[in-house]
């Protein structure tokens, strides 16, 4: 998939506070259709609430967000997936109560044909189908879909999470450290997603500190640290020791570009 | 194709195929439900034997108007505790509601309203006023951020002090003489406020289990962030949820109205411990995400049971407290064992 030069999703000059804490310090960043962005950095460093900022879970103090050049605001997180950008959170965005189909359709629930439907019922076999179909075609192979989600194990709970974002992905996904609980096999087919989106046009934003996969699958990465973007370059710029040295401060100079 | 084995590979690892024939009916008998109805069953086969005449339409009659008010708020602390919330104050709503009814009632009557009108605009003022304390429980929780337990124990604190500061204490009657009319039953033990109750609770149970609402109820109280992140407006949700609560407490506190031809300010006092006793006891977990309304309908009958057995078989029916306590806790225990058997850590 050829990379398009327009920008299509955007942040300008993001900062965001908790109390006295300064978690983003006028964070700008972009990603193009067909183009995976790492974003990289130590704890703390303000990964994951410039995620939560992207996806509308929360509301930066200032800064702008653009969505294919134009200015938008999300309200909540239900504006952003209206407008296609799909988030998997650091901590599980899964209800473990709710069976995984549930959790697929979660607020995009298919309601039943006829009269039934506009009094608010649901069609839950059509649901457990769909569910089951959308994460084969993921290549998530989940037995049941109608099992709840607090009997899987750690990794096939992440592989759900993972391919219903992929499945509803239509423009931007954010993947805020998709391979943790994930043995390294899994953690290669987590690559193979990403590459696949990527190959269907979505903007990709992937965080990880395992390193190793950041160089393999992007094609820019950006370095947050204390809240402020310190490089923003090619991936092939980098190898992993001048990565490293770039996340912990110890190479202060960006890379040429 | 398979890009993320992770399944595949995992499943052939960690879960059984089909449970072996003992575990599954290991699996039934600590079903809750399972339980639940054989014990419902076992307490009234043993009232009947010590009197036969528990087993009689008259005596199940009588518990089912028992049972009217306490399953009416025992849905609403459903809602509400499968929402990972709690709702103290559906036992002062409906003794409020049924005050405020009483009153609506008192001076339509003395306008010289027809009894049918008058208790059909009283079952409409008892439904505004519940409503009107859960939404004043959402306000309490969206806004101004109380956790659920404080909020509604200041409306329990609120709607109680209202009704006895209004009423002096005295039940409010010179209502509608025609009300208690309306209790006694005619279809095998049934009367018609008891008919709309059972209607009532099949309804709340297919929107439980099977409609939009249910489903963010369940996923609210299972993890809001997930239910936030998946675009649910949880803030409309929760005000919904507490005035559903609201409004099933103003219809308790006209199904009581009904059934003692008056309202009492103290009517619902110490009934959302009932209610909530009912809902535990049926399975529904404190934390949230987790019961069944079926669960509920037999843990409420089984708390209606006990008293009107107690008093049939001649112990003094201040037992009732022992009884329920000794329920709730084998419930719990029960709970948690299921849980450490079947499930893993949320
Ligand atoms: N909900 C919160 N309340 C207060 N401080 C927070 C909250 N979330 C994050 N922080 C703080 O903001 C900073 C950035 O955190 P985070 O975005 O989680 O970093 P990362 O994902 O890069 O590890 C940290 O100092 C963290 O302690
Ligand atoms: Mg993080």
């Amino acid at each position: 998939m050829t990379t398009n030069d327009a920008p299509l999703y955007e942040v300008r000059n993001i900062s965001k506070s908790y109390g006295s804490v300064v978690a983003l310090d006028g964070v700008s960043l972009s990603v193009r259709a067909g183009e995976v962005i790492g974003l990289v950095g130590d704890n703390g460093a303000g990964k994951s609430t410039l995620v939560k900022a992207l996806s509308g879970a929360h509301q930066p103090d200032t800064g702008e967000i653009l969505l294919d050049g134009e200015a938008r605001r999300w309200k909540s997180p239900h504006n952003a997936l209206e407008a296609g950008i799909e988030t998997l959170y650091q901590d599980s965005s899964l209800a473990p109560d709710l069976s995984v189909s549930s959790n697929v359709f979660l607020g995009r629930e298919i309601p039943s044909r006829g009269i039934l439907g506009k009094l608010g019922f649901l069609a839950q076999k059509q649901m457990d189908n769909e569910a089951h179909a959308d994460l084969e075609r993921v290549g998530i192979a989940v037995p049941a879909s109608n099992r709840p989600v607090s009997q899987l194990s750690g990794g096939q709970r992440q592989a759900v999470a993972i391919g219903r974002a992929v499945s509803w992905a239509r423009k931007v996904i954010i993947l805020d450290e998709p391979t943790n609980h994930l043995g390294a096999r899994q953690a290669k087919e987590v690559l193979e997603v990403i590459r696949a989106a990527k190959a269907k046009g979505l903007g990709v934003i992937f965080i990880s500190h395992t390193l190793p996969h950041i160089l393999e699958v992007t094609d820019r990465i950006v370095v947050l640290r204390l809240g402020k973007v310190v490089c923003d370059a090619p991936t092939s710029d980098f190898n992993v020791d001048t990565l490293l040295g770039t996340i912990t401060g110890l190479i202060t100079t960006a890379p040429a570009e | 194709m398979a890009i993320l084995g992770i399944a595949t590979t995992e499943l052939t690892q960690t879960v059984a195929p089909v449970p072996p024939r003992n575990r599954r009916i290991k699996d039934l008998l600590l079903n809750q439900q399972t339980i639940l109805f054989l014990v419902l069953v076992a307490m009234v086969v043993v009232f009947t034997v010590l009197d036969p005449i528990f087993f009689s339409v008259g005596v199940f009659g009588n518990i089912l108007l028992d049972w009217g008010p306490i399953i009416l708020i025992a849905i609403a602390e459903t809602f509400v505790v499968i929402s990972g919330g709690i709702d103290l104050s559906v036992g002062a709503n409906l003794g409020f509601s049924g005050v405020i009814a009483a009153y609506a009632m008192k001076s339509l009557i003395a306008a010289g309203i027809d009894d049918a009108t008058t208790i059909f605009l009283g079952l409409l003022v008892a439904a505004a006023t519940g409503m009107f304390v859960g939404y004043v429980n959402a306000l309490l929780i969206n806004r101004a951020k109380l956790v659920p337990f404080i909020a509604t124990l200041a409306t329990l604190g609120a709607a109680g002090g209202m009704s006895i500061v209004l009423t002096g204490g005295a039940p409010i009657g010179e209502g509608p003489e025609s009300a208690i009319a309306l209790s006694v039953p005619w279809l095998g033990p049934l009367s018609w406020p008891g008919i709309v109750v059972v209607v009532i609770v099949i309804i709340a149970g297919l929107y439980l289990h099977k409609s939009r609402f249910g489903r963010y109820t369940y996923a609210i109280g299972s993890n809001s962030f997930a239910a936030l992140a998946a675009g649910i407006n949880v803030k409309l949700h929760l005000t919904r949820i507490y005035l559903l609560s609201g409004l099933l407490s103003g219809l308790a506190g006209m199904f009581l109205y009904i059934r003692l031809g008056s309202g009492a300010p103290t009517s619902g006092t110490g009934n959302e411990l009932v209610a909530i006793a009912a809902v535990v006891i049926g399975g529904v977990a404190l934390a949230g995400g987790v019961g069944r309304m079926s669960g509920v309908v037999i843990g409420s009958l089984i708390l209606a049971v006990v008293p009107s057995g107690l008093i049939i078989i001649g112990i003094e029916p201040n037992w009732k407290q022992v009884v329920i306590a000794f329920l709730i806790a084998a419930a719990v225990s029960l709970q948690a064992l299921r849980t450490s058997s079947t499930r893993r850590s949320k």
